[in-house]
């Protein structure tokens, strides 16, 4: 059983580039020499067969459309500013070269918006066209920011070798983020042009599962993809008809991915051990529990309320400290949520509809159908301000 | 994270620029020409920083069709140019893909540096609205 091209192209897109890089550096001249050896593959590939060494040829290609490109590019001023990635120490596997090119392209002189894209193309392997359609922008706002980020990476003087023990924990850190995002950017319910669009929430998987083959000791790398997989799983049970978000408790769980399930869970359980929980793991194992129970009612709400207390420690947002008190309002009663939810600031409308159901179940549907209502003024999602209003609806004149 | 960022205009404002005398200072040649320029570099640098989604002008609010349903079922009701010649409307309008609100605001204030005569300019205000998207909060409770 062959793999697909395309797929076969995605994995090899990223090892292919970072050898490249790490041989002649130029690494935004190698982009675009890449992407021609890409293309080529497309072409030649199925009239004449596979070579043997796919990874080898898409090198060779690449190695000497770059050499010609920097030929054509005789401008003397763009060889000046060209600083060449080169490595300082050339006996490093090649397996490293995707991981550093991750690295290079979640870069923290980008604003998020390049690192997402550059990301997408260079180490995902997706097209400019794919990955204009994935972020729902023209493909020549894509072509720019990737442009303009390859000569950021350039100006800011980045080598072509994996960070520094001092700066490493930081850059993973970038880089997980940049994943997440990517992964989120997926999860949104905005429905998008759905011809051919890459599913971004997939695609964030695929490259989390190549940063945990190229990182297996990181336990919070495991622990993105376990929360990664665990989120994904519900996919199909989120959204109702008329496109509004269904609530984990109301979803129908027969609709939630079994396999999923089992392998997040699996990864969660052999990351936990491992090393230092981080945030990552941390809310994996939240989503964990929710996945582990039967039914909404067999939630196991005091062990979610404790890890949320953990999570605190190291991420006291606004949205952690409001999940907390939801948690704790589930575990233990509507008043101890309503205790904590007083001293989280009221950052979105979020804390109003936690507040008023708090309220509800605490005996009080006056102040809950004033902090339904304040909820529907302050989200812009119209199914949602109906939910909102229709919970208010119920409670008036009581 | 998109945004839109609006900028308005009432059909007066479009008069005095296509030179129509309405008793305020005219817009001078090199007003005009200060005018686009700052136009074109403002969308130009927009456009290389790859946060340009799409902008466009909208022509005079005079020229707008109105439509709307016959409520005895008849064919729509069209109206030509429904507004009135002070009512400030769309003029033009940039989508932007940033970090967060705070860069689009950063963009629409740059605007506030358009060259125009000194009545318009007192008058003049952009709005920054985010495109509706349901975003999902990752961390459900």
């Amino acid at each position: 059983m062959t793999v697909p091209l395309e797929d076969l192209l995605r994995e090899l897109a990223p090892q292919v580039l970072g050898a490249v890089v790490r041989r002649y550096g130029h690494f935004d001249t190698a982009e675009d020499a890449v992407q021609e050896a890409l293309l080529a593959a497309v072409r030649d590939w199925p009239r004449r067969g596979r070579p043997d060494d796919p990874r080898a040829w898409l090198i060779t290609v690449a190695a000497r459309r770059l050499t010609d490109l920097l030929r054509a590019d005789s401008s003397r001023l763009r060889r000046e500013w060209t600083v060449a990635l080169r490595r300082d120490d050339a006996d490093v596997p090649d397996a490293d070269d995707s991981l550093v090119l991750l690295f290079l392209c979640c870069h923290p002189a980008l604003s998020v918006p390049a690192q997402l894209s550059l990301t997408l193309k260079a180490v995902g392997g997706l097209s400019t066209a794919e990955v204009a359609r994935a972020l729902l922008v023209p493909e020549a706002t894509i072509t720019r920011r990737i442009t303009r980020a390859k000569t950021a990476i350039r100006d800011s003087g980045a080598t072509f070798r994996l960070p520094s023990r001092a700066e490493w924990d930081d850059r993973l850190a970038v880089v997980l983020r940049v994943l997440y995002l990517i992964f989120n950017e997926g999860y949104a319910s905005t429905a998008g042009p759905s011809l051919q669009r890459v599913e971004l929430a997939a695609e964030a998987i695929r490259l989390t599962r190549l940063v945990h083959r190229l990182l297996p000791a990181d336990s919070e790398v495991l622990g993105l993809l376990a929360l990664m997989l665990l989120t994904h799983a519900r996919c199909a049970a989120r959204t109702a008809p008329d496109g509004a978000l269904i609530p984990m408790d109301a979803q129908d769980r027969t609709l939630w991915d079994a396999a999923a399930i089992d392998e997040g869970i699996a990864l969660i359980t052999a990351a936990l051990p491992a090393g230092p929980t981080g945030p990552y793991q941390l809310q994996a194992a939240i989503a964990a529990v929710h996945d582990e129970a039967p039914s909404a009612a067999d939630t196991d709400w005091p062990q979610i309320e404790a890890l949320y207390g953990l999570l605190l420690r190291v991420d006291a947002s606004p949205v952690v400290r409001l999940n907390h008190a939801v948690a704790a309002a589930m575990a233990r009663g509507p008043a101890a949520g309503l205790a904590l939810l007083d001293d989280v600031p009221p950052a979105s409308h979020r804390w109003y509809a936690a507040r008023a159901h708090l309220l509800e179940k605490a005996g009080d549907p006056a102040g809950a159908r004033d902090a339904y209502l304040a909820a529907a003024a302050r989200t812009s999602s119209v199914p949602e301000q109906r939910y909102l209003r229709e919970r208010a609806g119920r409670l008036s004149g009581e | 994270m998109k945004y839109m960022i609006l900028s308005y205009a009432a059909q007066l404002d479009y008069d005095e620029m296509g030179g129509r005398d309405t008793g305020r200072p005219a817009w001078t040649p090199e007003e005009m020409a200060a005018m686009g320029e700052f136009m074109v570099a403002f969308n130009q640098k927009l456009a290389e920083s790859g946060e340009l989604v799409e902008t466009r002008a909208l022509a005079a609010p005079v020229l707008t069709r109105r439509v709307a349903p016959d409520l005895a079922g008849g064919l729509p009701v069209v109206t030509d140019g429904p507004y009135a010649e002070t009512q400030e409307v769309l003029a033009g309008y940039w989508i932007v893909d940033v970090d967060g609100i705070d860069r689009a605001t950063e963009i629409a204030a740059m605007l506030n540096d358009t060259p125009a005569p000194a009545h318009v300019r007192a008058g003049a205000y952009a709005d920054v609205r985010p495109l509706m998207d349901e975003r999902a909060e990752l961390l459900e409770s």
